[in-house]
Order: C-alpha cells, then structure tokens, then sequence
C-alpha cells in the first residue's frame, strides 16, 4: 500500500473485464455455433412433462412463498457452519461454545415458527 | 453489553408470550427489563469496556443508551393500549425490542461493521413496524416507501465504508482516524466520507435525504412514528456524530462545508413545508426533519461542547415529542381526526391535556421556561464557539417560522370556539405518561444540568 | 444546624404555593393558620441561625443553577451576621404582622390570596438577603418588587390603586436597570457575581478604581429605586394604596431596606470607592431633610408615615455613606420595629374608624384606643429618638458618624430629627389627643381585636427596649451589635481611612444637643396642636408659598409627568399607531405571507412519488460528490 493511485485497481478491472467477457462471449457464441431447431412443442413452456395450463401469473399461498423464504434464512444461516468447520481446531473451546449459543438462537427462531404455525400446510 | 444481552433476551421472549401465553404479563416484564437495562447500563458509567475491538461503552455510549432506553421506556406506556387491539402485539414488541439492540449497538460501536449491523437491525425492524398496520393501505405504503428507500440509502453507506476500508484498511475507527489522517488527500477518502455521511444523512432525515420521513411518519401507526421521531432519531444522531467525531473530526475540512449547506436546506425545508400542513401528525412530521437541522449545526460545529448539545437536544426533543404524540394520539382517537381542527377549543373540557400539548408546542418551539429553548441554546452555542455566527442567524430565522406553526396548535386549543364540551377520556398510562413529560420539560428548562452534567 | 438553615425562605414558598392553589377552597381560619405557622417555623430556624452564627460565614449550597460556558451560577445562600440579622427581622415582623393581618384582613373576599402574596413576598426576601450572589440576589430583588406591585394594586377594582402599582413598578424598574448594569459590569470585572469572588477580588484593588466607582454607582442607582430615594422616591407614598400592613412589611420594615442591604453587602466595594461614599452620603441626607419637610403638612396617616419612612431610608444612606455601615443595619432594625409599629397603629386606627385615614377628621382617640394610643406613642418616641428608646441608639450612632465625616451632615441630620420630631408628635397629638372631630353618628370608634392588639404590643416592647443590644461605649454600653457584624465589615473598614470621632465636641455632647432639638421639637407640637388645639386648614384654602408647596410635596409628582412621563406619551403614541402599524406590522405581514406562499410551493415537492424522491437523493448525491471531487 505504498501509493493509492488508480493504477493499484488495474488488477480488478482486468478481471471484470475478463468475468464479462467470459459470460458474453460465451452466449454469444454458442448462440451462432449451436444449431436451431423451431417447433411449437419446443417453443412451449416445460412443466416436468405435463401439458401447461393457463397462464403462470396466478395467486399462489403465501406458504409457498413462507417455506422458500425460510429455507433462504436457514441454508444462509448455516453457512456460517462452514468456517468454523475449518477453523475448528484454532477456535477451540471458545468457538465451540460461541457456535453452540448461535445454533441455539437459530432453534429458538426455528421453534417460533414452528409454534406460529408458519409450516402448517393443511390449516386455511 | 449487559443491555444489549438484556434487550436482546427481551425480546425473544416478547416472541413467545404469544405462543406461551403469558401475553397479560409481557407489559410488566418488559417494563422490568427494561429498569434492569437501564441499571445495569448505568452501572458502567465511568467503567469503560471494550469488547473484541468491535464495540466500546465508553460513557458516550452509556449515557446514550440510557437516554435511548428511558425514551423507550415512556414509549411502551405510551404504546401499550395501541398495540394490545392488534393482533400480534408481541411481534411488535419484540421487534421495538429489537431494534432497541441495534439502537445500543448505533452508540456505542467502534468499529464500522458493528455501525452497519446496528442501523440495519434497527431499520429493518422499524420498516416492518411502519407497515404494522396491516389494513391500512397508507401504513403499507409507509412500510415499503421506507424499505425502498432505506435499502437505496444503505447502499451509499455500504459503498463508503467500502471506499474507507480500501483506503485505510480497517474498520477500526481508531485506525481509520490515524489512516484517514495521513491520507487526508485521497479523492477516495473524501469520497468516502461524503457516502457514509449520505447514508447517516438519510437515517437522520437531513435534506436532500428527508423525503421519506413525511410520508412515512404520515402514513405509520402513530405509535411507530413516535417511536421513529424519538429512539431512530436519537441513535441515527448519536451514531453520526460518534462516527465523525472519533474519526473524521481532523479532517473537518471535506465534509462540514456539505453538511453545512444540508442543515441550512433541511431547516428551510422543514420549517417552511410545516408552515402550510392541516394534519398534526404531518406537522409534527415536518418539525421532526426541522429539529434534525437544529441537531445536525451540533455535528457541523464540531466542539468540545457538541456532544452534550447533541445528548440534550436529542434527550429533550424526544421527551417533548412523546408528549406531543401521545395526545395527538389520545385526540386523534376521540375525534377521529388528525387535523389541527380537531384540536379546537378543547381547553376548556380538557384543561390538563391542554396545558400539556402547550407544554409540548412551546418546548419544541424552543421558549423558556421549556428545555426546548437550551436545547437550541446550547447547540447555537457550540455553532458560534466554532465560528458558524451565520448558520445561527439561519437557524434563528428557521425557528422563528417554527414557533409560528407550533403555536398554531396552541392558538387552535385555547383561542378557537370550542367544537364540544365532552371531556376526552385519558388512561391511566397515557395519564403517567403525559404527567412525566410535562414535568420533565419544564424540569429540564430549569435544571439544564441536570443532563448535560452527565458528559 | 446551619444546613437547615436553607429551609428558611422554602417554608413560606410551600404556604403560598399552597394557598395559591387551594385559594378559595380553604376556609379563612385554616389560611391564615398555615401562612403565619409557616413563617413561625422560619422565624424559629432564623433565630437558630442567629444563636449560632456570631462570628461565622457560611455556605450552603442547594443546587447548580446556570452552567453556560465559562458562566456559572448556583442556587448557594450564604449565612453571616449580617445576613442572620435581616433574617430576624424578616421573620419575626414578619410574622407580627401577619398575625395583625388575620384580624386588619379578616373581612376581605381575597382573604386567602392576600396571606398568599404575603407568603411569596417573605419567600422573595429571604432569597435577596441569603443569596450568595449577586445575580441570585436580583432574583429575590425583583421577586418582592413583584409581590409589591401585587399587593399595591391588591383592591385593584380602584383605579388610583393600580396607577400607583405602576407608578411604584415602573420607578423600581428604573432602579433595577441600574442595578442590573452593574451586576454585568461587576461580571466583566471579576469574571462573577459571587460575593466570595468579587470581594476576595476587590480587596486586592487600590482605593479609587473607576471601574468601581462606575459599579457602585450604578448599584446605587438600583438602591435609590428600592428604597425610594431622590430622585425615585415618589412611588413609596403612593404605595400606600395596599392594605396597610402590606405598607407596614413591605413599605417600611422589609422590602424598601433592601438597598440598605445591598450597599452594606457591598461594603468592600464602597469603600473602595469615595466618590460613591459621597454621592451616598449626600442623596441620604438630602432625601432624608427633603422628605421630612414635606411630611410636616400632609393630612393623611399614612401619607405622613410614608414620607417618614423616606426619611428614614435617607437616614440609613447617610449612614452607610459616611462608613457607619453597621449602625445603619442598626437603624434598620430598630426602625423595622417602630415603623412596623407605626403603621399597625395607623391600620388600627382606620380600622377603627371604618376607613378614615384623614387626621383632620380624628381626635380624641387616645381613649377610646387605650392599647393603640400608648403604643403609638411609645413607637413616635422611638422615632423622635428620645432616650432610652431604640430609634435614640441607633440615630444617634449615625449622626455620631456623621459628624466625624463633615459637620454639615449632622446640622442637616439634626435639622431634620427636629422635623421629624414634629411631625411625628403632630400626628400623634391630632389623631389621639383633643377632641373626636369626626361625625360621631356614623363612625362608632372602637378598640382593634386581641388579634391584632397583641403584635401591637410586642413591637411596643421591641421599639422600646429594642436599643439597648447597642448602646455606646460613650454610655457605658458594650456597642455589642457593631462587634456582632464587625467581621462582615472588616475588609470594608480597613479600606476606609476612618476618622477618629472628632475631640471638638464629645459624643455624649453631641446626643445632649440632638435630644434637646428633638424635645423642643416635640413642645412647639404640644404648644401648636394640643394647646392651641390648631387643627390643620381643609382643602382648597390657600397656603403660605413654603407650606403650599410642602403640602403638595413641591410638585415633584407634576414636574415628572410633565417632563418624562407626557413627552413619552407623545413619542410612544407615534412609535405605536404611525411606526408600528403602518410600517412594521406591514414588513411582519408581508414576511409571513411570504413564508405561507414559499410553503404552499414547498408542497409541491413532497409528491408521494418513491421515483421522484429516488431521483432526488441521486441528483443529491451526484451533486455533492461532484462538487467536491473536482
């Protein structure tokens, strides 16, 4: 950290040109190369191999969108697993504790929805 | 970190009182945590502890938190009876609680991460809350209008703390001041101080970043706007002014000149909008982005003075506002109606309420014997200490537009024919309520020291 | 024990604040009970400090007040011998004349708020003379001229009545103006008020500084309006308009010896300063022969009484100005006693004459007033300063002083205690001896209740024996009340190059002379009032031009309206109709029109819409960004 010019950020815009350029590219090209064939029953929308009805823009329940949220809070969650999985030697006892207090407030979060009822399927 | 282990505790079982069922006990327990909270933050006045390098109580943070934490205190008497007709009041609850953590965390962090998940679990408690009011379209409205924007705005604070990291590579403020110091001529620094500035600007409705708060303070639950008026208002102030202070306070010269303009547009612009405003709560919701101006020429005449100007101010303004709320509540509910009309000739049916919103009105119109006028007093002081004689001038015009409009609430209460001579019902908790802001006020414009003796 | 002593002045504040809350809601009884009670209990804490102070200074603190950058003032009262005297004396008069007022105010429908007002005024005062600063000093200063106004303009239905509230509220503004520019010049010279600071400060200075000079003048000029000195005296008379033991508490015994207190309190400051001494001396003695010749023809009791009292005052100035400041704290006290006395016998005689106070119209009352007659005349020759009475030791202390600072003082001093011999003993003969010259039909005088007999005769008591704690070494005394306040006075004296008392005449030569002046005084009334039976001409025959011109108190009233008051009228009615209407109302009208306008525009930009406000935090943030960066 000698000099704080913008030269020191050229590393970073060589891979953001080059992250875009990948993806760009990529489309682009398989896009000429690869062949084309048009059908009706291509063109349709795919629905695991049942005929598709109507239009997708109907009301859903809420639970659908209840279970997906949470299993985003709870897969993010336990990410944080991961770390401390490969530093589990070096934190020692005191991260082990500090995991055990975090899961716990996770359970204690799982058990409120469970209790609020946000996992019931079959009421209204 | 005793009060935020307490609050935090609080708070998870707020959650529960639900499923439990112990929900007629909540109230009391919160109360009771809540005086736990307060004791066991007092008790580390003069004790300073740093934890991990992320947070520091020194007293700056102890004696904030105990103001935040008395705010919140007369905020749940007040609150109590809203939220009971609701359906889940111990949600509420246990968000405010919440938030409360992210208030503490918003005073007393030393490190800008802690500052990011402060304001972020303080505000994404409080944009649910705004929109608390399921029914109402105006409360969903306000909800989202704040979520979108407030996210808008994060995003800017994010982006210089990002720019300062890269400059100083820290997020330790005490090593952000050295770096920032020895590189004081960074575009990028600059730059990074304008964002994070930004970002505070916004949580602290300073103009050009005020926009929401009207709409929001309007279309929230009253109860959620006090809260929003008085505990965000007092952390979002102490967490710039920490922020500033401890780190950019030697390089003053890249960012008072901004802030500068930004009090001046936010006291012309609060003052004057308020002036033309039918609806009590809209009004109050205008001085509410005016009184950030008065705060904010704390921050922009940055002194030895400035933090007990900033902790009075803060202090006394959100005593004054529960106040103020609380009867617009208590009447807005009697009469079904917000406006200033509502207020009229209820002197004489209800000469205590009355007298208290008065109280109130001349407080946050700054006129002595009420602690609004040291308040200013002391902040214009730190502004001419600090060389700012034309942000006074400014600011005194500014509060003279704010006394006309205050007073024409107190003009419509005592000098307008009275509409009916039905004496408004007052609880017993709104009635504790208004007795300890009424008196408070008046105690502190007598007693000035017995706040600002504390920093 | 001298801790509780900061409880003193909190007593009657509870009274009045609980009388002026319940008011009327109080039967009669139970009021008067709680505002006398109230003060008894003062009265029992002052004279705890009075047995414990001798020779001590102390300090309480009660609370910060002010902190206001490098300003700062408490709540913090100060107890010293001078101060433990006026406590004593505010107190216990005091509550004399309450106890008198449960009878003299028994009748009236404010009853309550009357004993209310007293309460605030005692509560006033006592802050003014614990105060340990100047500036908390003001506070209490401004509070009794504030009761004063109240309790002047207490039967306010009465037009006169509130004319000489203001007349008496505007006079002490005048004064207090001056006061509080020397409050602030003191601040700019000793960087407080505190009377530790400032005096500490003071010692260290020469003799002569201008700065003080400036200061105490303007201190006078304060003192001058609250204790109705030339040329501010005229409201004290007018005054009289309140009930009268109002004008015995606040208009002769308390409230108007407050500049006394505070030229004394200054002491240091004074003597640092001859030219103040002399402009002292001088206003006192000039004020005190002035006033006296305009009390020998007034008619009315307690139009007479007053002008004594500005007399009196003057007296006390004379006093402090030639350095005699403890035997004017001497005059204070005992003329707290007799002037208390005085108007409590003049309240019982119109109490007993439902209303009269004209002396033209009295006569013959000195029996069917036994009690009233012979303290009346015990408290005139306590006045007069015949001896052994306490108005002798006193007076006669400072004329002694007098003398030694420049014969001309005493002549003039001596010349008007021969007047106020006569006038007193005048109204004393007119009013109690000869015949009632009243309509006996209609006005059935009789004898006041126990009520208020019994505080007659308990100051009868003080007047007479109340001289005796400082009799002179010259009389074979001890002098012990000079040596109970010498050491509030120390610095003062040592400043002072005091003259030793002159060898030309001794001191006990000095007493024979005045005496004798004052008795012949006393035969000529006697001769003129009592023998010859004269009794003072009705209104509208002319007078000789001396008596004329005393009788209507050489128009001073007149000269005042016509020169400051009319000329006043005439600008203020074209500041307020031509200035202020026309022209400022017109620019106030137009700033808030204006306001209204831009803020019905401002609406415009409060739009509801998330884009619009989005676009202008960005055009916001862009802007800032730019102008700074580049």
């Amino acid at each position: 950290m000698d000099s704080n010019g913008p030269i020191d950020y050229l590393p970073i815009a060589i891979t953001v040109l080059v992250a875009g350029g990948f993806v760009v590219t990529t489309m682009f090209v398989s896009n000429i190369l690869g062949p084309k064939r048009k059908g009706k029953i291509k063109l349709d929308t795919f629905e695991c191999g049942i005929e598709s009805q109507g239009n997708a823009r109907i009301p859903f329940s809420i639970k659908y969108f209840l279970a997906a949220i949470l299993f985003v809070l709870f897969d993010v969650e336990v990410i944080f697993l991961y770390p401390w999985a490969v530093d589990f030697r070096k934190l020692g006892m005191d991260g082990f504790w500090e995991m055990i207090s975090y899961m716990g407030v996770i359970l204690i979060g799982f058990f409120y929805i469970l209790k609020k009822g946000a996992l019931k399927w079959d009421t209204d | 970190m005793n009060t935020l282990i307490i609050l935090s505790a609080l708070g998870i079982i707020a959650l529960f009182a639900e499923i439990f069922r112990f929900r007629k006990a909540l109230f009391p327990l919160i109360l009771l945590g809540l005086g736990g909270a307060f004791f066991f933050t007092a008790k580390e006045y003069n004790h300073p502890q740093i934890f991990l390098g992320m947070m520091n109580f020194d007293n700056y943070a102890v004696i904030f938190s105990c103001a935040i934490l008395i705010i919140a205190f007369l905020w749940f008497m007040m609150a109590k009876n809203y939220f009971l007709q609701e359906t889940s009041v111990t949600d509420h609850f246990a968000l405010i609680l919440f938030s409360l953590v992210g208030a503490v965390v918003m005073v007393s962090f030393s490190n800008l991460t802690m500052l990011f998940l402060g304001i972020e679990i303080l505000s994404v408690s409080v944009y649910v809350l705004a929109a608390s009011d399921k029914s109402n379209v105006m409360s969903n409205e306000s909800g989202f209008k704040y979520f979108l924007m407030g996210s808008f705005a994060t995003g800017f604070l994010l982006f210089g703390i990002t720019l300062i990291y890269g400059i100083t590579g820290s997020f330790d403020l005490a090593s952000i001041h050295t770096q920032v110091a020895a590189n004081h001529d960074s575009g990028l620094v600059i730059a990074g101080i304008l964002l994070l500035m930004i970002g505070l600007a916004f949580k602290s409705s300073l103009a050009p970043f005020h926009f929401w708060a009207p709409d929001v303070y309007e279309g929230a639950p009253t109860t959620v706007t006090t809260y929003m008026a008085t505990v965000v208002k007092t952390a979002a102030f102490a967490a710039f002014f920490r922020l500033f202070s401890t780190c950019f306070a030697g390089v003053t010269g890249h960012w008072t000149d901004v802030l500068w303009w930004m009090v001046v547009l936010t006291l012309f612009v609060g003052n004057v909008s308020a002036v033309r405003q039918k609806s009590v709560k809209r009004l109050l919701a205008y001085s509410s982005v005016a009184h950030a101006g008065y705060i904010a020429i704390a921050v922009v005449s940055m002194g030895a003075a400035s933090t007990s100007a900033i902790l009075y101010y803060t202090f006394t303004y959100s005593i004054s506002s529960i106040s103020a709320f609380t009867i617009l509540f208590i009447v807005s509910r009697h009469k079904g109606s917000k406006d200033i009309s509502a207020f009229e000739g209820m002197s004489k049916a209800n000469p205590l309420l009355s007298f208290a919103m008065t109280v109130a009105m001349l407080s946050l119109a700054g006129i002595p014997p009420t602690a609004g006028f040291f308040a200013k007093y002391y902040v214009f002081l730190t502004a001419i200490n600090a060389g700012n004689t034309l942000l006074v001038l400014i600011a005194v015009i500014a509060a003279l537009v704010g006394i006309y409009y205050y007073f024409r609430v107190i003009i419509a209460i005592y000098f307008k024919p009275e509409q009916q001579l039905v004496p408004i019902k007052v609880g017993p908790l709104h009635r504790t309520v208004l007795i300890i802001t009424t008196i408070l006020t008046l105690l502190f414009g007598l007693f000035p020291n017995l706040i600002l003796g504390w920093i | 024990m001298l801790q509780y002593a900061a409880l003193i002045p909190f007593f009657p504040l509870a009274g009045f604040i609980i009388l002026g809350l319940l008011n009327k809601k109080l039967p009669k009884n139970i009021a008067a009970v709680i505002a006398c009670g109230m003060l008894l209990i003062s009265f029992g804490l002052a004279l705890g400090v009075f047995m414990n102070i001798s020779g001590k200074t102390e300090e309480v603190q009660l609370a910060p007040w002010i902190n206001v950058g490098s300003f700062s003032a408490s709540f913090t009262f100060l107890l010293d011998p001078l101060s433990s005297i006026f406590l004593m004396i505010i107190t216990g008069v005091g509550f004399l004349i309450h106890v008198y007022s449960i009878g003299y105010m028994h009748d009236d429908e404010k009853h309550n708020i009357f004993f209310a007002y007293l309460n605030l005024f005692i509560f006033f005062m006592l802050v003014l003379v614990l105060a340990s600063s100047y500036l908390l000093m003001f506070v209490g200063w401004e509070g009794v001229g504030l009761c004063s106004y109240l309790l002047i303009g207490f039967w306010f239905k009465t037009k006169a009545y509130n004319d000489a509230a203001k007349k008496a509220f505007i006079m002490n503004r005048i004064g207090d103006l001056g006061f509080l520019l020397g409050i602030i010049l003191l601040f700019i010279t000793f960087g407080s008020s505190d009377y530790h600071t400032v005096f500490t400060k003071a010692n260290g200075l020469m003799s002569g500084d201008t700065m003080i000079t400036t200061i105490t003048l303007l201190l006078f000029v304060g003192a001058m309006g609250k204790s109705a000195q030339i040329p501010l005296y005229t409201w004290l008379p007018d005054a009289m308009a309140g009930p009268t033991p109002v004008s015995a508490l606040i208009h002769a015994a308390t409230m108007v010896t407050a500049g006394i207190y505070m030229v004394a309190r200054s002491g240091i400051l004074y003597a640092l300063s001859p030219v103040s001494m002399l402009v002292v001396a001088v206003v006192g003695i000039v004020t005190a022969v002035f006033a006296a010749t305009i009390a020998l023809t007034q008619n009315d009791i307690k139009k007479v009484l007053a002008y004594s009292t500005v007399s009196q005052l003057g007296y006390m100035f004379l006093g402090l100005g030639v350095g005699a400041f403890s035997a004017s704290v001497f005059h204070v006290m005992t003329h707290a006693f007799f002037k208390a006395l005085l108007f409590l016998g003049a309240g019982s005689v119109i109490h007993g004459l439902s209303g009269e106070q004209d002396i033209r119209h009295m006569g013959g009352l000195r029996k069917k007033m036994p009690i009233t007659h012979i303290t009346f005349l015990l408290a005139t020759l306590a006045i007069a300063g015949i001896p052994p009475f306490s108005g002798f030791f006193s007076k006669d202390e400072i004329l002694g002083h007098a003398f030694s600072a420049g014969m001309v003082f005493w002549v003039l001093g001596v010349i008007g205690s021969m007047m106020t011999s006569f006038y007193m003993f005048r109204l004393l003969f007119l009013a109690f001896y000869g015949t009632y010259r009243g309509d006996e039909h209609k006005v059935h005088a009789h004898e006041s209740p126990k009520v208020m007999t019994i505080p007659l005769i308990i100051l009868a008591i003080l007047s007479t024996i109340g001289g005796f704690v400082g009799v002179p070494e010259s009389l074979g005394g001890s002098a012990n009340f000079d040596k109970f306040l010498e050491p509030v006075f120390h610095d003062a004296y040592a400043k002072m190059l005091l003259m030793e008392h002159s060898q030309i005449l001794s001191e006990v030569a000095l007493m024979g002379i005045t005496v004798a002046a004052a008795a012949i005084s006393i035969f000529f009334a006697w001769n003129m009032y009592v023998k010859k039976k004269t009794v003072p001409v009705s209104e509208g025959t002319r007078l000789p031009f001396l008596q004329n011109m005393s009788y209507h108190k050489y128009y001073v009233d007149e000269i005042y309206s016509a020169l400051i008051t009319k000329p006043l009228d005439k600008i203020s009615g074209f500041l307020g109709n031509v200035v202020d209407n026309k022209f400022i109302d017109g620019i106030v009208n137009a700033s808030g029109k204006l306001t209204n306008w831009v803020s019905g525009l401002m609406r415009f930009v409060q739009t509801g819409n998330v884009d619009f406000y989005l676009l202008a935090m960005v055009v916001g943030i862009a802007l800032i960004i730019f102008f700074k960066l580049m």
